[in-house]
C-alpha cells in the first residue's frame, strides 16, 4: 500500500546504524552477504534447541545424544570399534549415504529454482535403480563397462520420468506435487510386483544383490589399515553440485530457469519459452534424481526392498531448503542431515532413543527452514522501525 | 470496540475530526501530523498526488490501520478503531479504489457480507437472504442506484460494481461515506452520474469524504478541500474561493504547466497493421472481436475504453503473449502472427505491459538483470550460452543514468524494493532503448505520482518524435485526450470508432466507450 | 455377480473415507489456504485415534464399538490440532503454502512413527511401530440389502460410513448456508472484500484449516479401521493425495467431489475383485493397486486445464497490499 521502498533509495544507511544486541542480530539475518548463511544457521540452532528439549523430556542428555550422532557418522571417535574398522570406516560409510542425499537435494533444487516441486524424487530414484539393477546389475559385464552404463541408465530413466512430469504440468496444468506422488506409488507397486515375481531373494525378501562390477561403491578397500567402502557417488555428487551451481549462475539457460521459477508471466513476456524450460528443468531434476537412485541402490545398498520408497526422497527436500536452495549450500546441508540420519542407529544403541527421532529432527529442521523467509522479514521490519525511530528523534 | 468516549466540544456541525495524525510504515512516513475536521452534510475533498497519504489517512478513519500518534473523533467522541467492523458501527463506510467484491458471489451476497441476518431453522442457524434482497431493492429505488441483488458480480462492469460498493455502505446505514479515487476509470458520463449520486447522498444528509487527484471533480461537487503533499497537510480551502491553478500548485508544490505542448505530428509509413483480429481469453470467451487498425510511424494511436473490453488482450495478442484466433498482424509489411514472442521482439516490438510487477519485472532479481532482459541472450551479453556479467553491468549503468532510475544499491538493488515510479522508469527505459519501430504502452502511468507521470508522458512524446509507431492503451480518458493523434474506442472487443484525435471531444469518446455509436 | 457386489461394498468403504478427506481439502482451499497436507493430517488424526483406542481397550472395560466412536472423535481432534501447525505456518508465518504442506506431511510421518514406537515401548515394552485395532462391527439394512446387486450398498456397512454421510451433509450446510461458510468462501476468493466488510480473514482461515485437519483425521481413522485393521506407517499410502485429486476433479465443490470419491472407491475395489475373478496369484494385486493412481493421472489430464481453484488460494493475506 505505501511505497515501502522509498527510503531505500538514495543512501539508506545515512543515519547511524542502530545499536544493541537485537539490532545486531537482526542485521546479521538481513545482511546480503551473510543472510543466506545466517538464516539457516539460526534454523539449525532452533532445531537443536527444540530437539534438545525433546530429548530432555525423554530423560536423555541432549549433548551426549548429539555427540553420538557425530560418532555414528565417523566425525568423532566411538568408545570401541570392531576388528579392522575404525573411525575412517564410519566416515566412508557416511560419505556413501551422503552422496545420494546430495544428488537428491540437487534434483529438488533444480526443479525448485524453476518453480516446480519435484516430490517424485523417491520414485525416480527407485525406477532408475531398479532398471539399472536388472539391466546391468544382473549381467556379467566387466566393471569398466558396467559402471558407466549404470550411470547412463540412471540419468536417462530419471530424465525421462522428470520430463514426463514437466510435460504434464505444462501441457495439462497438472500440479506436479500430485502427479509425482501418483507416479511414485505406481512405480513402487509395479517394481514391487516385478521384484516379487522374478528377482526376489527368498531369504532376505529383498531383490537379488547386483554384481560387484556394476556397484558404484568399492567395498572392503583397505585405507590406513581400516576396511572402508569407497563410494564413487560422492565424487559425482560434488561435481554435480559445482556444475549445477555454474549452470544456474552463469549460463543463459540457468538464467531462464530462474526466470521461469521467479515469475512465470514475466518470463513469458521476456520471450523465454516457458514450456520448454519447464520440461527441460524437470528433466535435469529427474536426471539428478536418477543419479541419486543408482548411487543409492547400486552403491549404498546393492539390493532393493520391494514396495518401499526410500525416505531420502523427502529428506532431500529438507536438505535443499536448509541449503537455501543453493547447490553449494546443499553440500553443507546434506552433510548435516546425513549426520542425523546416518548416526541415528549408533545414537539409538548408545543412548536408547528410537532411531526414528532422526526423522523427527529433520522434520523440525524443515519446519523452521520453511519459516526462514519470515525470520528475515521480521528482522528487516525491525531494523526499518529502529531507523525510523532514530530518524524521528533527530528531526 | 471501545465506546469510552470523552466529550470534547459541543460543535454539533463537526462530525469527524482527525487531530495530529501520524502514521509510519517501515521506511516511510505516510501521514505527518495531519489535522482536519469534516462537517456533517458536506462533501469534503482530500486532494493530493498518488502517495501523498490520502488513502492511508482515510484507512485509519475506516479502521484498516491504527495511527501511531494522534486522535480520531467521531461526533465528538474519541475513537480507537481496530477494524473496519468497529468503524462501521460508527456508521463509517468506504469505497476503495480497488473494489472489494467477491467475484463469484451475487450482488446481494456481497452487500450483506459481514452483516448477515441469520434465522434459525430448528437448531440450525441459517443465512436469510430474502429480507436482505428486499431491502436492497428498496434502497436502490430511494437513492436512484441501479443494482439487482441477484446479479453475479463477475458479470458486471466497472460502474455497476461501484454502485454495489456504494450500496454496501448504504445497507450498513453509513452516514460518513469515504470515496477513494472513485472516478479514475469511469467514462465522463459515468463520472457525471456518480457525482449526481454524491449530491443526492449529500441532500439526504450523508457526509462524504472524496479522495481524488482530479481538481475538476472537486470543483464540481466539493464544499471544502484539504490538500496533502508527502504526508503533510498543506492547506484547507473553500472550493468556491480557490482557483484551479492555485489548487494544482499547492498539490504539486511548484508551478505546474496544466497542458503540455505537443509538437505537430510527422506521419510516416504504416508500421503496424492489424486486420480482423480475434482473441479468446482463458475461459474461451472471445474478447477481441474483429479488430482492425493501422499505426503509422510517428503516430500515437490510443485505444480508449472502459476496463475489461478486450484492450489488454489486444495488446497481448500483438506482442505474442496470447494466441490470436484469427486475423493477421503485420509489422512493416511482414506477417508476424505466427512468430514467437522473442521473434516479434526481434522484428521490432517493444512492449510496456499493463501489470509491471506481474509481467514487466522480476521483482526478486536485481536491477541489472531486469534491465538486460531484452539482450541477455545475445552477444556481447552472452557467448556460447555463458553470461557476461561485466557487459551487463556496463549496459545497466548506462540505462540507470540515461533514464534517471533511482535505487538504493545501484544495479544490485532488488527491484522489489524500488518505488513504482522507478520500476516503471526501468521498464520504459529498457524497452525504449531497443529503438523498436513499434512501441506498445498499456496503462503506462497507472498508480504513479504526478512527477513520474510527466516523465513517462515526455518519454512517449520523444518516441513519437523519433518516428516510432506508438500504440497506447489507457483507461484514463485524460491521458488518451492529451497524447493521442488518433483515437480508437474499443467496446466489447470491437473498435467502435476510429478518428483523428482533434475531431473528437472527450464527451464523444466517453459515449463510444459506453457502447453508444453515432 | 458376487464380485460386483463386493466391489460396491468395498468401494463405498474406501470411497467414503476418501470423501471426508477431500471435504477437508475443500474447506482449507476454499478459505484460501492451499492444502497439500491432507496426507499428513489423516495420518496424524489416525495416530491419535488409534493411540486412544489402544489405551482404552487396555485400561478400560469399554466395548469396542464405543471405542470406535471415541477413536474417531479423537482422530478429529488430533487432525485439527496438527492442522493448526499448517495454519500457523501459512497464516502467521507467511510460509509458502505448498512447502508448508510438504513439510507437514514429512514431519507427520516422522513424528507419528517415532511416537508410536516410543509409546509401544512404554506400554508394552516392545517398540513396535503399529497399534493393532479391533475390527469394527458392520451391519446390513434389512430388506434393502436383499435387492440383487444394488442391495450391496446396504450390506456390511461400517458405522463410520453413515457418520461420514451425516458429516458430509452438515459440512455442506456449513459451507453454503451459514455465516461462517460465507466468510470462508469470501476469504478464499477475495480476502480484502471480507476484511473491509468487517470479517476476520485470518481467523476464518485458521478455523477452516483446523476443520480441514479434523475431517482428514476422521478419514485416516476410518481407513485404519477398515483397510488396515491397525495403525502403522502404512497409513501413508498417498490416499491424502488421491483426495486432493478428487477435489480438483470436483472443482472444489462438495457434491461433485463426493461422486468422484465414490468412483475412485469403486475403481479400486473393482481392480481388486477383477484380480480375484481372474484367479491371479496374490502378488498381482500389486499391479491392480495402481489402478486408482493411474486413473487419477488420466482424469487429471482431462480436468486440470479447466479447473478453477479459489482465486486467493496459495496467497498469504497481507492487508496492506492492494
Amino acid at each position: 500500500m505505501p511505497p515501502r521502498g522509498k527510503t531505500l533509495e538514495g543512501g539508506r544507511r545515512k543515519g547511524k546504524t542502530p545499536r544493541g544486541f537485537r539490532a545486531l542480530f537482526a542485521r546479521i539475518l538481513v545482511s546480503d552477504r551473510f543472510g543466506h548463511l545466517t538464516v539457516p544457521l539460526f534454523c539449525i540452532l532452533l532445531t537443536l534447541f527444540f530437539s534438545g528439549i525433546l530429548l530432555l523430556l525423554l530423560g536423555k542428555n541432549p549433548l551426549v545424544s548429539f555427540y553420538s550422532f557425530l560418532q555414528g557418522s565417523g566425525f568423532a571417535k566411538k568408545a570401541s570399534y570392531g576388528n579392522g574398522v575404525g573411525m575412517l570406516s564410519d566416515f566412508f560409510a557416511f560419505l556413501n549415504i551422503c552422496a545420494p542425499m546430495l544428488l537428491a537435494a540437487l534434483a529438488f533444487i533444480f526443479g525448485y529454482r524453476s518453480g516446480l516441486f519435484n516430490i517424485g524424487i523417491a520414485g525416480q530414484m527407485l525406477l532408475s535403480g531398479f532398471l539399472a539393477t536388472i539391466w546391468v546389475g544382473y549381467s556379467d559385464l566387466p566393471g569398466i563397462l558396467a559402471r558407466p552404463l549404470v550411470l547412463l541408465i540412471g540419468m536417462g530413466v530419471g530424465a525421462l520420468l522428470g520430463g514426463c512430469v514437466g510435460f504434464l504440468k505444462y501441457r495439462f496444468n497438472i500440479h506436479e506435487v500430485v502427479s509425482t506422488i501418483m507416479i511414485n506409488y505406481i512405480i513402487s507397486y509395479v517394481t514391487g510386483f516385478y521384484i516379487n515375481s522374478r528377482y526376489v531373494n527368498q531369504i532376505s525378501r529383498s531383490s537379488n544383490v547386483c554384481s560387484g562390477a556394476s556397484r558404484l561403491t568399492f567395498t572392503k578397500v583397505n585405507i590406513a589399515g581400516y576396511s572402508c567402502s569407497v563410494p564413487l557417488g560422492i565424487g559425482i555428487a560434488v561435481l554435480a553440485a559445482l556444475i549445477v551451481q555454474f549452470i544456474l549462475k552463469r549460463t543463459v539457460f540457468g538464467f531462464e530457469v530462474r526466470a521461469v521459477g521467479s515469475n512465470r508471466n514475466a518470463a513469458l513476456y521476456s520471450g523465454v519459452s516457458v514450456g520448454r524450460q519447464m520440461v527441460l528443468s524437470m528433466m535435469i531434476s529427474g536426471l539428478l534424481a536418477g543419479l541419486a537412485g543408482v548411487s543409492y541402490y547400486l552403491g549404498y545398498t546393492n539390493t532393493i526392498i520391494p514396495r518401499e520408497l526410500c525416505s531420502m526422497g523427502y529428506d532431500s527436500i529438507a536438505t535443499a531448503l536448509l541449503g537455501s536452495s543453493s547447490p553449494i549450500g546443499a553440500v553443507f546441508a546434506s552433510v548435516l542431515i546425513t549426520i542425523f540420519q546416518n548416526g541415528a542407529s549408533y545414537m539409538s544403541s548408545t543412548v536408547g532413543v528410537a532411531r526414528e527421532i532422526a526423522s523427527v529432527i529433520t522434520g523440525v529442521l524443515l519446519l523452521f527452514s520453511a519459516c526462514g523467509g519470515y525470520f528475515r522479514k521480521r528482522a528487516e521490519d525491525y531494523l526499518k522501525k529502529l531507523e525510523d525511530e532514530e530518524g524521528g528523534e533527530k528531526a | 470496540m471501545s465506546l469510552k468516549g470523552t466529550d470534547t466540544r459541543p460543535d454539533e456541525s463537526v462530525i469527524v475530526e482527525l487531530r495530529h495524525i501520524t502514521k509510519r510504515f517501515p521506511g516511510i512516513v505516510a501521514n505527518d501530523d495531519v489535522t482536519i475536521s469534516v462537517k456533517k452534510g458536506e462533501i469534503y475533498a482530500l486532494l493530493g498526488e498518488n502517495g501523498a497519504g490520502k488513502s492511508t489517512l482515510m484507512s485509519m478513519l475506516y479502521g484498516m490501520y491504527e495511527p501511531d500518534h494522534g486522535e480520531i473523533y467521531v461526533r465528538g467522541k474519541k475513537m480507537h478503531f481496530r477494524s473496519p467492523a468497529e468503524a462501521a458501527e460508527e456508521n463509517i463506510g468506504m469505497v476503495h479504489q480497488h473494489f472489494r467484491l467477491v467475484e463469484n458471489f451475487t450482488v446481494g451476497e456481497n452487500i450483506v457480507l459481514g452483516v448477515e441476518t441469520v434465522k434459525r431453522v430448528g437448531i440450525f442457524p441459517v443465512l436469510s437472504m430474502k429480507g436482505a434482497y428486499d431491502r436492497i431493492r428498496e434502497l436502490s429505488k430511494s437513492f436512484g442506484l441501479e443494482v439487482d441483488p441477484e446479479d453475479l458480480i463477475s458479470e458486471l462492469g466497472v460502474s455497476a460494481r461501484q454502485r454495489v460498493e456504494i450500496m454496501k455502505m448504504l445497507y450498513r446505514e453509513a452516514e460518513i461515506l469515504i470515496f477513494d479515487e472513485p472516478t479514475a476509470i469511469l467514462t465522463p458520463q459515468e463520472v457525471e452520474a456518480l457525482l449526481k449520486i454524491m449530491e443526492e447522498l449529500r441532500r439526504s444528509g450523508k457526509t462524504i469524504i472524496l479522495i481524488t487527484h482530479k481538481i475538476e471533480e472537486i470543483r464540481k461537487v466539493a464544499d471544502r478541500c484539504a490538500i496533502l503533499r508527502r504526508g503533510k497537510l498543506i492547506d484547507v480551502l473553500k472550493v468556491q474561493d480557490a482557483s484551479t491553478q492555485e489548487m494544482a500548485n499547492l498539490m504539486v508544490g511548484r508551478n505546474v504547466v496544466l497542458n503540455a505542448e505537443k509538437p505537430a505530428p510527422h506521419f510516416g509509413e504504416t508500421v503496424l497493421e492489424v486486420e480482423k483480429l480475434c482473441v479468446r481469453n482463458e475461459d474461451r470467451v472471445q474478447v477481441v472481436r474483429g479488430v482492425s487498425l493501422k499505426v503509422r510511424a510517428g503516430e500515437i494511436f490510443a485505444v480508449a475504453g472502459v476496463s475489461g473490453n478486450g484492450q489488454t488482450e489486444l495488446a497481448d495478442a500483438i506482442a505474442g503473449l496470447r494466441k490470436a484466433e484469427s486475423g493477421s498482424i503485420r509489422l512493416m509489411g511482414k506477417d508476424i502472427s505466427r512468430e514467437s514472442i522473442r521473434e516479434r521482439n526481434g522484428s521490432g516490438i517493444s512492449y510496456i505491459p499493463e501489470d509491471r510487477q506481474k509481467y514487466g519485472l522480476f521483482l526478486d532479481f536485481n536491477l541489472r538483470s531486469n534491465l538486460c532482459l531484452r539482450r541477455y541472450f545475445k552477444a556481447p551479453f552472452s557467448r556460447q550460452g555463458i553470461l557476461n556479467e561485466a557487459e551487463a553491468e556496463r549496459y545497466a549503468r548506462d540505462l540507470v543514468e540515461k533514464y534517471d532510475i533511482r535505487s538504493g544499491q545501484g544495479t544490485e538493488t532488488q527491484v522489489r524494493s524500488m518505488s513504482g515510479g522507478n520500476q516503471q522508469k526501468a521498464i520504459v527505459g529498457r524497452e525504449i532503448e531497443e529503438h523498436s519501430p513499434l512501441v506498445i504502452f498499456v496503462q503506462p502511468t497507472r498508480g504513479l505520482d504526478m512527477g513520474a507521470i510527466e516523465n513517462i508522458h515526455r518519454q512517449i512524446l520523444r518516441e513519437r518524435e523519433r518516428g516510432a509507431a506508438i500504440l497506447l492503451i489507457s483507461l484514463e480518458l485524460d491521458e488518451v485526450m492529451e497524447l493521442a493523434d488518433t483515437i480508437g474506442v474499443i467496446y466489447n472487443g470491437q473498435l467502435l470508432k476510429t478518428a483523428d484525435a482533434g475531431s473528437l471531444t472527450s464527451h464523444e469518446v466517453g459515449r463510444y466507450m459506453m457502447g453508444v455509436s453515432g | 455377480m458376487n464380485y460386483i457386489e463386493s466391489m460396491i461394498t468395498d468401494g463405498l468403504a474406501f470411497g467414503l473415507p476418501l470423501f471426508i478427506m477431500a471435504l477437508g481439502g475443500i474447506f482449507s482451499e476454499k478459505s484460501g489456504v492451499t492444502n497439500l497436507a491432507v496426507e499428513g493430517f489423516q495420518g496424524f488424526g489416525a495416530f491419535v485415534g488409534a493411540f486412544l483406542a489402544t489405551v482404552l481397550s487396555l485400561k478400560t472395560p469399554l466395548g469396542s464399538q464405543i471405542i470406535l466412536y471415541l477413536a474417531i472423535a479423537a482422530a478429529f481432534l488430533g487432525g485439527a490440532l496438527y492442522a493448526s501447525l499448517h495454519a500457523l505456518l501459512c497464516i502467521r508465518f507467511d510460509a509458502d503454502q505448498v512447502i508448508s504442506g510438504v513439510v507437514i506431511n514429512i514431519l507427520g510421518v516422522a513424528l507419528t512413527t517415532f511416537l508410536t514406537s516410543q509409546i509401544n515401548g512404554f506400554l508394552f515394552g516392545n517398540a513396535s511401530n503399529k497399534f493393532i485395532l479391533d475390527s469394527s462391527f458392520r451391519f446390513s439394512v434389512p430388506l434393502l440389502s436383499n435387492i440383487p446387486i444394488l442391495g450391496a450398498v446396504f450390506r456390511n456397512i461400517y458405522p463410520f460410513e453413515i457418520l461420514i454421510l451425516i458429516l458430509g451433509l452438515y459440512f455442506w450446510y456449513l459451507m453454503y448456508k451459514t455465516r461462517f461458510g460465507m466468510h470462508l468462501r469470501a476469504s478464499g476468493e477475495n480476502p480484502h472484500a471480507l476484511d473491509s466488510a468487517g470479517g476476520n480473514v485470518r481467523r476464518t482461515r485458521f478455523l477452516s484449516v483446523m476443520l480441514s485437519g479434523g475431517l482428514s483425521g476422521i478419514g485416516g481413522m476410518c481407513i485404519a479401521y477398515s483397510l488396515l485393521l491397525q495403525y502403522s506407517p502404512s497409513i501413508y499410502l498417498g490416499y491424502g493425495y488421491l483426495a486432493i485429486a478428487a477435489m480438483i476433479f470436483g472443482n472444489w465443490n462438495i457434491v461433485p467431489t463426493f461422486f468422484v470419491c465414490i468412483f475412485f472407491g469403486l475403481a479400486r475395489a473393482g481392480g481388486y475383485q477383477l484380480c480375484l475373478f481372474m484367479k491371479l496369484s496374490s502378488r498381482y494385486t500389486d499391479l491392480f493397486m495402481t489402478i486408482p493412481y493411474i486413473l487419477t493421472l488420466v482424469l487429471l489430464v482431462f480436468f486440470s486445464k479447466r479447473s478453477h481453484p479459489p482465486r486467493a488460494a496459495g496467497q498469504p493475506y497481507d492487508k496492506g497490499e492492494r
